[in-house]
């Protein structure tokens, strides 16, 4: 800690508080970042990163009850303490204080609103059945980003049977700008979708299997995604650096693509369904257009 | 202003703000012009906060301050004479308000108190363990110090208040007349403009608050005292090691003496000696006196950079307002020998708030603005009760024994309520009300650990 410096410092990692734990303090940050989390069943869920100036911890100061998501530091960061009393004693003298306060929770409200808004509308296109491929690839490719392994890109790839070729069919980052199409066996993918084995490239140009395009990567996490023991597509999550994934990494994302891999099935099946059921259909209207001989 | 001048879905606060301004003469309108004379602390808070309600509000305010003097200047040029501490609770309330010190500012900051008397001494740490008192430099710093990349605390402010969207106008103002029920106010070159309100943030160190006096509604200057503050300057490595982060306290029984405070600043000791009739003389032989000797370090030697015997405002004027005009900070009610910078945020708030959310009336300022001003007198009497005790503590070697007695025991227990520590801990860091600070030290408690260490020097004596 610099001489100079007010408030502590939390290095990397370091836990500032945790979720359930008492609050009688609030905090506003000095310098660096501060991830809110929330723990789940399948581990924690990042709500949000908090940058310098912001406030947060709040919301135990009013409602007396335990933290309701823990707060961690994301690299280096300085925090300044609010004692609960003394600013309590401060707003009762003057009220207006609090409206900086007031400012970050409405800020959380309306972002909250948004995300519950935009999960009621996933769920709901889920429960109907009325997701179509892309969406649904999208959502596995921003969880798989948000809450698996971050990346600079990635990309999901599905065999298009007729042709048994590979072709992109969500992505981000750089792969967002590609139309690659392979064929199975072809390249680092289409390996993948022949073995139905994870990989995790750590220096992807030494790699014989790569097929060097303009974009331009040193690590790539490659995982099938697989249903009664047939691969249909991999997702790609890849980094410019090299030595940038772990082993962790690819088992993570690799769990992660089996109940990503029976969520896209049943996207796919029920796709079929309705192509065929839009057939039948087509054919009944057009045997009602004939008139009985008599 | 018309209605046209405003989107249909801004009718209705146009209509609210007509209906306003035609029931109460002396509400602010869109485009008012604000006139803060004074470019300290007191007149960029209030300028940061009347902008920044006005801004909620969806009023438009025109803030100018009127300030010939250059913070950014090292030495007497741009510097306004005060010890330069910011307390723990005024660093938490701004960063609450979005005001963040940056470390550009803070030239130390400080997380526990060292206390000096003839008996000993004895460390209090923050409650929080963090550095959360700021050490500052309310202008460029002493004089030569350029080139140490730290910004001035006054600067900083009024770069705040310019941000919301005031502006600095670096002229001085010489006198203010009424003219048709406002003041307009004059410079050497003449009529500079006319207000709908002015805001006196002149301190009691500039030489500007005759303007007010002479303003002809009773507003007469504080009642002031000297203290005496000089910067001492000693290599880096002296000062971290020698002073940690620690601001050293010093309880001493000279004669005239309230307390003496030597603030760690990277390469300088800034030394803030508070009492009645202090002198030029006072600094030194407060430095040669065998408490201090021993505080300072041995073997090295140390410069007398700047010196100066600022006013301190021991008593606040009776009439600190009028129509359009409102004195604030320490021309107007200002806490006792601590806590200047606290005061000055609390009175510029206060003031902007009655003036943004009411109204510039005499009235407006009695019913909005005084019971926050008049509160700061009434806990100035506690004040002085505390440092009347606290003369009894440093005189008497005995109660100077016992007092840090406890404090020491308060402090190695983790589990102690610290009390007196509290006491001593507010009443010297501006934390605390000191009408709170007197209900703690009289309380049963406090009496009993008193009355504990008393029986307890009998013990031992026999």
């Amino acid at each position: 800690m610099r001489e100079s410096e007010l408030g502590r410092h939390y290095a990397d990692g370091e836990i500032i508080f945790k979720e359930g734990d008492k609050g009688d303090v609030m905090y506003v940050i000095q310098s660096g970042k501060v991830k809110i989390s929330k723990n789940s069943s399948s581990g924690d869920i990042k709500m949000t990163t908090l940058q310098q100036g912001d406030i947060f911890g709040e919301m135990a100061l009013f409602d007396k009850l335990p933290r309701s998501a823990s707060a961690t530091a994301e690299g280096d960061t300085r925090i300044l303490s609010i004692d609960k009393k003394k600013l309590f004693s401060t707003i009762w003298k003057d009220p207006t204080v609090v409206l900086k306060v007031i400012e970050t929770m409405s800020g959380t409200i309306r972002r909250l609103s948004r995300d519950f808004a935009e999960l009621k509308k996933k769920k709901q296109s889920m429960l109907c059945g009325t997701m179509d491929l892309e969406e649904t690839c999208s959502f596995i490719l921003e969880e798989a980003r948000e809450n698996v392994v971050t990346a600079e890109n990635g990309s999901i790839m599905l065999i298009e049977q007729e042709k048994d070729q590979l072709y992109i069919t969500a992505a981000f980052g750089e792969q967002a700008q590609k139309k690659l199409e392979l064929a199975v066996g072809e390249g680092v993918a289409g390996d993948v979708i022949e073995t139905g084995k994870a990989e995790l490239i750590n220096d992807v140009l030494t790699d014989e299997r790569y097929k060097i395009g303009s974009l331009e990567i040193g690590s790539l996490l490659c995982v099938p995604f697989k249903y009664q023991g047939k691969c249909f597509g991999v997702l790609n999550l890849s980094s410019r650096n090299g030595n940038r994934f772990t082993l962790d990494n690819l088992q993570l994302l690799n769990s992660f693509s089996r109940y990503a891999g029976i969520a896209l099935k049943n996207v796919l099946c029920m796709s079929d369904l309705k192509h065929a059921t839009d057939a039948v259909l087509s054919h009944a209207s057009i045997l009602d257009g004939f008139q009985p001989l008599g | 202003m018309s209605p046209e001048d405003h989107p249909k879905t801004d009718f209705a606060a146009y209509v609210a703000k007509q209906a306003l301004a035609e029931s109460h003469p002396y509400a602010l309108d869109d485009d008012a012009r604000i006139a803060v004379v004074g470019g300290g602390p007191t007149g960029s808070f209030f300028s940061i906060f009347a902008l920044k309600l006005a801004k909620m509000l969806d009023k438009k305010l025109n803030i100018t301050i009127y300030d010939p003097k250059n913070f950014t200047k090292d030495g007497p040029a741009g510097c306004n004479k005060c010890a330069g501490i910011i307390s723990e609770l005024l660093v938490q309330t701004l960063a609450v308000e979005g005001i963040n010190l940056p470390d550009s500012v803070v030239w130390k900051g400080i997380n526990s108190y060292q206390l000096h008397t003839t008996k000993g001494s004895v460390s209090i740490a923050t409650p929080s363990f963090e550095n959360t008192i700021a050490a500052v430099y309310r202008g460029g710093g002493p004089k030569g110090i350029i080139g140490e990349h730290k910004e001035s605390f006054d600067d900083f402010l009024m770069g705040q208040a310019i941000k919301e969207g005031a502006e600095h106008v670096p002229r001085k103002i010489q006198r203010i007349e009424y003219e048709n029920g406002k003041p307009v106010l004059f410079s050497q070159g003449g009529e500079i403009e006319q207000a709908d309100l002015v805001v006196g943030a002149v301190g009691v160190n500039s030489g500007k608050s005759g303007i007010f006096p002479d303003m002809g509604f009773g507003y007469e200057e504080p009642q002031t005292v000297k203290a005496a503050i000089t910067e001492i300057s000693f290599d880096e490595e002296i000062i971290t090691e020698h002073f940690g982060n620690s601001v050293h306290l010093f309880l001493l029984p000279i004669k005239n003496l309230k307390f003496a405070a030597m603030i760690p600043k990277v390469t300088y000791l800034t030394l803030c000696i508070l009492g009645h009739d202090l002198n030029a003389d006072t600094v030194r032989d407060f430095l040669a006196y065998p408490v201090v000797k021993e505080v300072l370090p041995k073997s090295v030697g140390y410069k007398l950079n700047c010196r100066c015997l600022p006013k301190m405002n021991i008593r606040a004027p009776k009439v600190p307002f009028t129509d359009r005009v409102v004195m604030c900070g320490d021309a107007g009610s200002t806490r006792l020998f601590k806590d200047g910078l606290g005061a000055a945020y609390i009175m510029g708030k206060a003031a902007a708030n009655t003036a943004v959310l009411h109204g510039v009336s005499k009235q407006d300022f009695q019913e909005h603005y005084y019971p926050v001003y008049k509160n700061i007198i009434v806990d100035n009497q506690f004040g002085n009760y505390l440092y009347f005790l606290a003369d009894l503590y440093k005189n008497y070697g005995l109660l100077t024994r016992w007092m840090l007695q406890i404090v020491r025991e308060e402090q190695s227990d983790p589990e102690d309520p610290k009390r007196l520590s509290s006491v001593l801990w507010n009443m010297f860091t501006g934390n605390e009300r000191f009408k709170n600070i007197f209900a703690t030290a009289v309380s049963l408690p406090v009496r009993f650990d008193l009355w504990k260490a008393f029986a307890r020097t009998l013990v031992i004596r026999r």
